[in-house]
């Protein structure tokens, strides 16, 4: 089932690199640069191309020269000890390996190192006469947060019209956002199926379907709607036949506090599943919250991009609020998947998730649930080895008697 | 390179600048005053001064290892002036205070915020706001918008009412603070100032450590010995531009003025960057006017996506108004935002064919001898006109 569904994924990925790191792609669709997210449904009711640079930098750690390109990044000295997935998009960009985008959107969702690319991308010499729009993404979420990122959005449209020359069609984009609710839907429906015990179907492939979904080539097409389709029908047959992942017995669930990375799902988690039965039932991708688009008028329509925006894409979510949502998020995610423990992997570019590792250690003592935190490169294997962390995890699950010894 | 100065009022500014207490401080509170602690230099002093409270700008004076902070905040990931001056607050040293504000800046400071709040010292009144990370009208009504939620925090907690009338009053003093710092750095404009870049530092801290109207009336005495005094006369090597984050301590002007050079400017967070222009006086709201200088005149941190133009200008303005040979960017480790920008400005100046030095540093590093390698080379390819 997984390696089906994984080829639109790779299919997909592919795209993206096409489209971004091909300085000769003469494709004359339009390209929507962004240094991290941006809402999928605008540029594509715009029919224009959109490319992230940060998600381009951190699936080329994932190329079999990825090490090179993360070598790359650190031999320009942008700052040493910054996120690899960066460096890998700071030398993909001073390299001149990205196509010239006709507009450049940055906002400083959702880290540090985002900023500092968006700063790069703004300072980048060969694209001086490239039109530009920066948005201010708040720390704070509240209604009066989602309106003033929604106002924000609006005029990136009205900026999008001035550089294309044409108007928003408003009819299509509300035509795309019904396709971006149904696929949230089903990611939501994908979320609940995974709920049950033992975990019906390959937890990644929740990564995979909002990865595709919001990010990448396919994002919010119908081709996306039919594959999620797929998998929540056979997830839930799954479920009523009471069947767990093939191959798999289930004996530790766990949550994996931060994103997969490049290597961790094929390598650490894959092994775990297979070897120890510990299975990561969820990770901070895959953990959906998604709530529909608002079609009600423009201006709702656009406080609920800003909510997902600011609330419910990945990184986001866990690197640009508090402390106190991202432990609510643990506290909920452990009840509702029935985890038995927390894996907090501290990718070392993480400034956030470094600064609050402590209150989390703290929640999960006192909530008597067993947390590790690893502090690792999840872009960058050399740090620490696959086989390394892959120990690590599984004396934890021994000594805390999740799995005999 | 020492400036020879001698003077008491000095004393008093360099002995707030090397401790976090100071007897200034000391006398407001014995005479009943609150101090509000605030940590970016984008949480307005005038907000704080207008409720009757001293500002003190919490930084990491004194920390030598961090290590209940590094508890908190992972050592090898998280900067190290929030590693120490957090430090510093767990250790009690900021009891004192009677509240804080934390400007949530960058992803490290905006969490002292979450880790205060949970850990044995929070203080009763502990708030954060955001400064915006883009420079525009809605950007400057919307921190418009923080800074009203602040003053009615603020009212409430201290029973204080804060008016119009008292914001302007504020905003006056806060003026007339930076209009008199901006005096004390344009003595380094002569060839042979009667301040060094060292001192000028420790001027600068104490400003954010003591009552301002009395720290006003200290500096003006200063300037006024400063203007008359005699300067020995010393040959003076490179004159040098400090810029990066907020450095409030004296080493790396110790270094290059101890190399023989002078450091003649600086764009720093507890220098430059707070002295710029002036708070509008006149017209109808205080407040937004408190917002419009913060969001809109000074955008000098590259947490804020629009700042870098704003940064390269200024930079570039003092290179040559202050007639400056090169420049030393100094961030901390893990400082991503300040790692980006120097980087950005480096090619830059090497085209514009101005010198400079990129240093990585941890906060506690004092002298250290690499530094003073580096910046040793530095200076002696400045002097022989090689490239850097
Ligand atoms: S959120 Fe984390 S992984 Fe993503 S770019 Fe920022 S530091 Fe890197
Ligand atoms: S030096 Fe950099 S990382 Fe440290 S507090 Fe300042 S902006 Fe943040």
């Amino acid at each position: 089932m997984l390696n089906a569904f994984s080829q639109l994924m790779a299919q997909s990925g592919k795209g993206l690199f096409e489209l971004t790191v091909n300085p000769q792609n003469e494709s004359t669709t339009p390209v929507i640069l962004c240094n991290g997210d941006f809402m999928a449904e605008i540029p594509v009711a715009l029919g224009c191309e959109f490319s992230d640079l940060t998600l381009t930098g951190a699936m080329g750690t994932a190329l079999p020269e990825g090490a090179d390109l993360i070598d790359g990044g650190i031999e320009l000295g942008v700052e040493s000890r910054m996120c690899n997935a960066i460096k890998s998009a700071c030398y993909y960009l001073e390299s001149g390996k990205i196509r010239t985008p006709e507009m450049i959107i940055t906002t400083n969702a959702c880290c540090d190192s985002m900023d500092t690319l968006a700063n790069l991308m703004n300072a980048y010499e060969p694209w001086a006469h490239v039109p530009r729009f920066i948005m201010d993404a708040p720390h704070t979420l509240d209604e009066e947060s989602y309106a003033y990122f929604g106002r924000q959005l609006r005029e990136a449209v009205t900026f999008f019209e001035g550089v294309l020359g044409r108007k928003m069609d408003w009819d299509r984009l509300r035509e795309v956002c019904v396709e971006s609710n149904k696929q949230s839907q089903l990611l939501l429906e994908f979320q609940e199926l995974k709920k049950a015990v033992p975990c019906p179907a390959e937890p990644d492939l929740a990564r995979q379907g909002t990865e595709l979904s919001r990010w990448i080539k396919h994002r919010v097409s119908p081709e996306v709607t039919r594959w999620l389709e797929e998998v929540v029908r056979l997830t839930e047959q799954r479920v009523k036949e009471g069947k767990g992942i093939d191959g798999v017995d289930e004996k530790v669930r766990f949550l994996w506090q931060d994103l997969a990375g490049s290597w961790s799902t094929g390598t650490v988690l894959a092994r775990l599943q297979k070897e120890l039965g510990a299975v990561c039932v969820m990770d901070y991708v895959s953990y959906a919250t998604w709530t529909p688009i608002d079609l009600a008028s423009e201006e709702k329509m656009f406080a609920s991009f800003a909510k997902r925006f600011l609330l419910e894409a990945a990184m986001t979510r866990q690197a640009l609020h508090s402390t106190d949502l991202f432990i609510g998020d643990i506290l909920r995610i452990v009840k509702e998947f029935r985890c038995d423990a927390v894996i907090m992997p501290a990718h070392v570019g993480h400034r956030d998730t470094n600064s609050r590792l402590k209150l989390v250690r703290d929640v999960c003592r006192e909530n008597g649930i067993p947390c590790l935190v690893l502090g690792i490169d999840i872009w960058d294997k050399r740090f620490i080895s696959p086989d390394v962390v892959f120990d690590r995890m599984s004396t934890f699950f021994q000594q805390t008697g999740l799995i005999a010894s | 390179m020492k400036s020879g100065l001698q003077s008491e009022v000095f004393e008093g500014f360099a002995s707030a600048a090397r401790s976090i207490s100071n007897p200034e401080l000391e006398k407001w509170k014995g005479g009943g005053g609150k101090v509000l602690g605030y940590t970016c230099s984008f949480v307005p002093e005038e907000l704080i001064v207008a409720a009757g409270l001293m500002p003190f700008r919490i930084r990491g004076t004194g920390s030598l290892t961090a290590e209940s902070a590094n508890e908190y905040f992972e050592a090898a990931n998280v900067c190290s002036f929030i590693r120490h001056t957090f430090d510093q607050v767990l250790q009690g040293r900021y009891d004192f205070l009677d509240g804080a504000v934390i400007g949530g800046g960058c992803d490290a400071n905006r969490h002292i915020y979450d880790n205060w709040q949970k850990s044995p010292v929070k203080p009763q009144f502990l708030e954060t706001i955001f400064f915006p990370h883009a420079s525009g009208e809605p950007m400057a009504l919307e921190f418009r918008g923080q800074l009203a939620g602040l003053k009615t925090k603020i009212e409430q907690h201290f029973g204080a009412e804060i008016t119009d009338e008292k914001l302007r009053s504020a905003v006056r003093l806060c003026n007339e603070t930076r209009s008199l710092q901006r005096d004390l750095y344009a003595l380094r404009q002569s060839a042979n100032p009667p301040i060094t870049g060292g001192e000028t530092v420790e001027v600068m801290v104490a400003g954010s450590s003591m009552p301002k109207e009395r720290y006003n009336t200290m500096l003006r005495t200063l300037l006024e010995e400063l203007r008359g005094a005699t300067v020995p006369e010393r040959k003076i090597g490179a004159r040098i531009m400090i810029v990066g984050p907020g450095h409030d301590d004296t080493s790396m002007c110790d270094i290059v003025e101890e190399l023989g050079g002078l450091v003649a400017a600086d764009l720093t967070c507890f220098g430059g960057k707070v002295i710029f222009g002036s708070v509008q006086e006149e017209g109808p709201d205080p407040l937004q006017a408190i917002a419009d200088y913060q969001v809109l005149a000074r955008p000098f941190c590259p947490k804020n996506l629009g700042a870098h133009p704003h940064i390269q200008k200024e930079l570039l303005d003092q290179v040559r108004a202050l007639r400056v040979d090169g420049v030393i960017g100094q961030s901390f480790l893990c400082c991503n935002m300040w790692g980006g920008e120097l980087y950005i400005l480096h090619k830059e100046l090497k085209e514009a064919g101005i010198p400079m030095l990129r240093l990585e540093r941890e906060y506690v590093s004092g002298s250290s001898g690499q530094l003073q390698t580096r910046v040793q080379a530095f200076l002696e390819t400045i002097s022989g006109g090689g490239s850097c």
